[in-house]
């Protein structure tokens, strides 16, 4: 029964990806129909698995269907077996994963009506989705790698589906590089492990690495990780391509850039946590690595006026109190912070595509009191925004105080009070945010309808969910920590949640920073005075505190050597071969030598 | 002596075809190539590989070159080489040393083992390699299907106009 | 001779190599360069074989030799026709007119 979930949970969505593209352009409605059936199926599957995996259900369910979670195809050979494991951490990925996709591909319904091409965008968003089930459901390093690539392509492509925008295009490139860049982080720890362990299955890496491997090649694994996750989740100091990233239609900014892709990087630092977490300075690196960003993301979304980059920034800066979280050794805080955003991120980005898509414009600045004309959309946006700043009894706020309060305990004193810091700028940002957009007079004369049917469906799904997921954190406390016996989980239940944060001063200390966040926000025409001192870091937070500057260096040193370098490509088919043999020839001397 | 025989006339015949001035007559030195590395296998104790390899190298693919010969013109082509002659024979040299020191003396023979029929072994224990060449053959054969058709896409026919 | 065949026929093997080798190198024309590549594949069997028949493991080899040459002819067919199509849009066979990263 597990096997054949986490193989459908996987494939079935690939198979979607196929028919999409066969059934041809000519046929968009067949098209957006096959699209929504194989997500939202997929969904069922990877739900029907979260709950096969609950320990809670046995003896409920017959012992014939909750099977070992762990199966293997034996490849033979150089790649290990084609392993999955179906445990607490990979199984509720999934669920997200796949669950939102289907949400996101509906909202395309109407998002996305009328435009070319929807063949392969709808194949490249099921051939993501599979691949992102995949990633977390495997138990084999290289193949972790291997749809970690994938999810990598897909991301591409996505970003850049209007190719011809050339700043979609750069987008895309850009957003590839660097996580491409991060990858060699990954099977640099992977080809170490099998060097070593003689295997590639995570299971056996958890538990022997830090007893079996040398430190030296401990920490370069670590590090390497480390930079791989930071990459793909757009972490410090690898953040810019995030941001660019948002020329990608809104469902799939969605999809990947805030409830799926960037939480790859946070799913490895967790799964691979027990192994690493001995190695000296890696687990200082991964809190500054979360705090630098959570602060940098924070003031730049501050300043931003394109609606998209501010949630982009908003994201990075969430993914940063993930890491942040993982860091100080609260992995189950980190993966319910992880379950929120992924709901309530999803929902704001959808929210702003359902603006954008009816207003034609992204810059914030030329809206201004849409709320009238949009009333659903206004609460919806409205709902994820309270989630985001970490209101009481919605999602966000459950997770980010048990984030922060992990932090108290077992991190650094001065980390918690700059993350406290950066939740109040999370709520100015995010007052700001809304303000402009939704309340006050309208900047200019704009066109606004409110969102369709299709969009109000996965809008309203995803409020809901904002205001409900906290209600499951117990059962997803005993999901993790029944099925990851080597992450030391310490979870609660709802009541004994409820009852520790509300008799905390920490929580009221936070509170009464989201408070005062709130209320600069509301109030920030009046304080002119402040504003004005604040306009030169405002600046270099406008100029991403030159990282910008640090990319296109690197961009334009790497056209001027390829310059150089395209002599030597003569492009004759005979001059080629020569060059094979010739390196084959080197290659054989070597080993001569070397043997 | 009939293996030094055998193998020396592959080699001749693989000198002709290279050197050969018509593409017909190395197509067919090919054959012959083909023909007796069959009889070299069958010599050796392979004997599914050796019928094989003669209906398939001496068989399948001569005739492929002859068709695609008769399609594309037999002109014989007087060019010279774009890779200077000394410098192609001297890295070609180089390499059969190289090789010929690697594994000349490293053919040791050793006792047969008890090993499963041929049969067992294709299906059973290397039965992932046939789905392998299954698919292989399928992409193949989607793929001269679709490099031989004629179908030339509008934004291909402006282009067309304009290359020498 | 008292040599033992095996190495006869490892000799053999990296002679047969050179030749495809050098075909390679040297041929202009597109079909005698897939003509050279199949030379090559057929050393390549040859020593699969030759390596099987050492080690008294025939059948593994000969499963591998039978992938190797399915793989080989389905490379030369998919090899014939892109040459095929080079003719008929370059009107003629030759290597050197198909480099188009000129400076």
């Amino acid at each position: 029964m597990v096997p054949a979930l986490i193989l459908l949970t996987i494939l079935f969505p690939w198979a979607g990806a196929l028919l999409v593209s066969i059934t041809g352009d000519n046929h968009p409605r067949l098209q957006h129909f096959t699209a929504v059936f194989f997500s939202a199926v997929s969904g069922v599957f990877a739900v029907i698995l979260l709950l096969n995996t609950l320990p809670v259900w046995e003896g409920i369910v017959p012992a014939w269907v909750a099977t070992d979670p762990y199966f293997s195809i034996p490849l033979g050979g150089a790649f290990g077996n084609v392993s999955f494991m179906a445990d607490g951490l990979g199984v509720y990925l999934a669920a997200i994963a796949t669950v939102i996709g289907s949400l996101a591909i509906l909202f395309s319904v109407d998002y996305m009506r009328g435009e070319k091409q929807l063949g392969r965008y709808y194949a490249y968003i099921l051939f993501f989705i599979g691949a992102m089930a995949g990633l977390v459901l495997t138990a084999n390093m290289l193949f972790l790698f291997f749809f970690w690539e994938i999810t990598a392509l897909c991301s591409y492509v996505l970003i850049s589906f209007n190719n011809d925008d050339p700043k979609a295009v750069a987008g895309g490139i850009k957003a590839l590089i660097i996580t491409q860049f991060g990858g060699i982080g990954l099977l640099l720890g992977a080809l170490l492990a099998y060097t070593v362990l003689g295997t590639y299955e995570i299971g056996v890496f958890i538990e022997k690495a830090p007893l079996a491997i040398p430190a030296f090649g401990l920490s370069i694994a670590a590090f390497g990780f480390l930079v791989a996750a930071a990459a793909k989740s757009a972490q410090f100091p690898f953040q810019t391509w995030l941001p660019d990233a948002m020329e990608a239609p809104t469902p799939v900014s969605a999809l990947i850039h805030a409830a799926t892709m960037v939480n790859a990087g946070v799913y490895l630092l967790a799964r691979f946590y027990p192994a690493f977490e001995g190695v000296p300075g890696w687990k200082e690196a991964v809190i500054a690595v979360g705090v630098i960003t959570a602060l940098l993301a924070a003031f730049m979304a501050l300043v931003a006026t394109d609606l998209k980059r501010v949630l982009a920034y908003s994201t990075v800066s969430q993914l940063g109190y993930m890491v942040y979280g993982i860091g100080v050794g609260g992995i189950f805080s980190s993966q319910v912070h992880l379950l929120s955003h992924s709901v309530f991120k999803a929902l704001l980005f959808l929210g702003a595509g359902a603006v954008i898509h009816s207003v034609a414009t992204r810059d914030m600045r030329a809206m201004g009191g849409l709320g009238k004309k949009m009333p659903f959309t206004r609460i919806a946006f409205i709902v994820g925004a309270l989630a985001l700043a970490g209101i009481p009894f919605l999602n966000g706020f459950w997770s980010k105080e048990m984030i922060l309060e992990s932090g108290l305990v077992d991190g650094p004193r001065i980390a918690y009070y700059l993350m406290l810091f950066g939740a109040g700028l999370t709520a100015i940002y995010t007052f700001r945010m809304v303000a402009m957009v939704f309340f006050g007079k309208p900047r200019s004369e704009l066109h606004a309808h409110d969102a369709g049917l299709a969009m109000k469906i996965a809008l309203g799904l995803l409020a809901l969910g904002a205001c409900t997921t906290w209600l499951f954190t117990g059962r997803f406390g005993t999901l993790l920590a029944g099925t990851l016996p080597l992450h030391s989980i310490h979870y609660l239940g709802v009541k004994e949640l409820a009852a520790e944060l509300f008799t905390a001063k920490a929580t009221y200390l936070a509170l009464g920073v989201v408070a005062l966040g709130l209320l600069l926000g509301w109030q920030r025409e009046r304080l002119t005075q402040l504003t004005s001192l604040l306009r030169i870091p405002a600046g270099w937070a406008r100029d991403s505190f030159g990282f910008e500057w640090i990319n296109r260096g690197i961009s334009a040193a790497v056209r001027r050597s390829a310059d150089g370098l395209s002599y030597t490509q003569s492009g004759q088919l005979n001059w080629n071969i020569a060059g094979i043999l010739l390196g084959l020839l080197i290659l054989l001397i070597l080993t001569v030598l070397g043997s | 002596m009939l293996f030094g025989l055998v193998i020396a006339g592959i080699i001749l015949c693989a000198v002709l075809s290279i050197t050969a001035n018509r593409l017909l007559s190395s197509a067919i030195w090919l054959a012959g190539v083909s023909a007796l590395s069959a009889i070299l296998f069958y010599m050796l104790g392979a004997r599914e590989v050796a019928v094989i390899e003669l209906s398939i190298g001496a068989g399948l693919v001569t005739v492929l070159f002859v068709f695609a010969i008769s399609i594309a013109g037999d002109e014989a082509m007087n060019a010279k080489p774009l890779v200077p002659r000394i410098l192609g024979v001297g890295l070609v040299l180089c390499l059969v040393i190289l090789l010929g020191w690697m594994v000349v003396p490293g053919l040791v023979t050793s006792d047969p083992t008890t090993e499963l029929s041929s049969t067992d072994i294709l299906w059973d224990v290397r039965g992932m390699d046939l789905i392998v060449q299954v698919s292989l053959i399928f992409a193949g054969v989607l793929s001269v299907l679709g490099l031989l058709s004629d179908k030339i896409l509008p934004a291909r026919a402006a282009e067309k106009g304009g290359r020498s | 001779m008292t040599l033992d065949p095996l190495i006869l026929v490892a000799a053999g093997v990296c002679l047969l190599a050179g030749v495809g080798l050098y075909g390679l190198l040297a041929s202009r024309n597109l079909i005698k360069i897939i003509v050279a590549m199949q030379i090559l594949t057929k050393a390549a069997v040859l020593a699969l074989v030759a390596a099987g028949a050492a080690s008294g493991k025939i059948n593994l080899s000969q499963s591998l030799a039978i992938t190797v040459i399915v793989v080989d002819t389905v490379v030369a067919a998919v090899g014939l026709a892109l040459g095929v199509q080079v003719r008929k849009r370059f009107g003629s066979l030759d290597a050197a007119n198909l480099a188009s990263l000129r400076r």
